[in-house]
């Protein structure tokens, strides 16, 4: 998993064609910026939804990949929907990566953020990368969920470096040449104090 | 308090981002930015319509219609963050997170000066309208706002 802010190389790969993507979002203009922006990174199925209730209904009928949910929407709003994905026995829909988007998070909400399960937050202005960076990050995010009275989501203690775990061959590859190129370096130092 | 862990399970995503085939994200973003560019003169207009709307709406009467006012006006800002965002407008973004880090503030029955809610409105026009080489202009804009926000958010507590 790569640690949070860490930046994708431009030459790694990701692949979205087979992911199914849901958005929700009570603006249709916020709705329609995201879907061109999945869109651009190959993301094929995508349910858009302007209210949490038309969400409900099709997360009870189908698996969706990644959810990205506004935190602000009338009647039930981000958080609630979240909480009730979350507790909802749905199979596997109840454990999606979850992504909420938010222009602005009132005082009196913040634990509210942080206590519905949602696996990050993104608050607005955000760029097309820090949106991929993040889908990339949730998708890979290995921690186990918890039930913890209320609560029923991603364990919220954070890891600030990257989990061990099996290296990406690219990653191995651009490791060796760091470390041949230090070698060579060091070789050529040495041969030049030898001289 | 008792805790269940649940098994960590590896997402259908995650299976998927490192599969063969795909595109680069240098490619990705590369079109990210064209498809969003094709939005612009849309968020124009939407930004334009959510000052317009932070304009006109108005002033409460009583503490009665205070508190749906203030909802009137944090929805507007909000929206006008989400169209300027992508675009890298972000003096705009800033004008209008600071009213929403006020209005987002208070209680609903605490007592809201009005008059906040119509400078950041005649602000925003203004930083809609300066040419992008005014930077300094922008900027005194901007601390200006921050400085009435901040007081007033003492003032909250």
């Amino acid at each position: 998993m790569s640690a949070i802010g860490e930046t994708l190389r431009e030459s790694a790969s990701v692949n979205l064609s087979g992911a199914v993507t849901m958005v929700v979002d009570d603006s249709a203009f916020a709705l329609e910026l995201t879907g061109q922006a999945l869109m651009a990174f190959g993301v094929r199925a995508r349910h858009a939804c302007q209210s949490a209730a038309e969400a409900k209904e099709i997360l009870k009928e189908q698996t969706i990949d990644l959810l990205l949910v506004d935190c602000e929407m009338p009647d039930m709003d981000g958080f609630e929907l979240v909480r009730w994905l979350r507790r909802s026995g749905l199979e596997p829909n109840a454990f999606v990566p979850v992504i909420m988007t938010a222009a602005h998070i009132r005082r009196q909400r913040v634990s509210e953020a942080r206590d519905c399960g949602a696996s990050f937050i993104i608050t607005k202005p955000f760029s097309a990368t820090t949106l991929l960076e993040r889908i990339v990050w949730v998708g890979r995010d290995n921690r186990p969920f918890l039930e913890v009275g209320d609560y029923f989501g991603p364990d919220r203690r954070f890891r600030k470096a990257p989990v061990p775990g099996e290296e990406r061959r690219a990653d191995l590859i651009r490791k060796r040449e760091q470390e041949a190129a230090a070698a060579a370096e060091a070789a050529g130092l040495a041969e030049g104090e030898a001289a | 308090m008792s805790v269940i862990t649940h098994p960590v399970r590896k997402s259908n995503l995650a299976t998927m981002i490192g599969s063969a085939g795909g595109i680069s994200v240098g490619t990705a973003l590369a079109r990210a930015r064209a498809n969003l560019e094709t939005m612009r003169e849309q968020a124009l207009t939407v930004i334009d319509a959510s000052i317009t709307a932070l304009e006109t709406v108005p002033a409460p009467t009583g503490p009665e219609d205070m508190s749906a006012r203030r909802e009137q006006a944090y929805r507007e800002a909000t929206s006008l963050i989400d169209a300027a965002g992508p675009f890298e407008l972000f003096d705009l973004c800033r004008a209008a997170a600071g009213l929403c880090d006020l209005i987002g503030a208070l209680d609903p029955e605490q007592p809201f000066d009005w008059r906040i809610v119509t400078v950041h409105a005649r602000s925003l026009r203004l930083l809609q309208t300066l040419p992008p080489e005014a930077a300094p202009e922008r900027a005194h804009i901007l601390e200006s706002l921050n400085e009435v926000v901040q007081r007033k958010l003492a003032q909250t507590g």
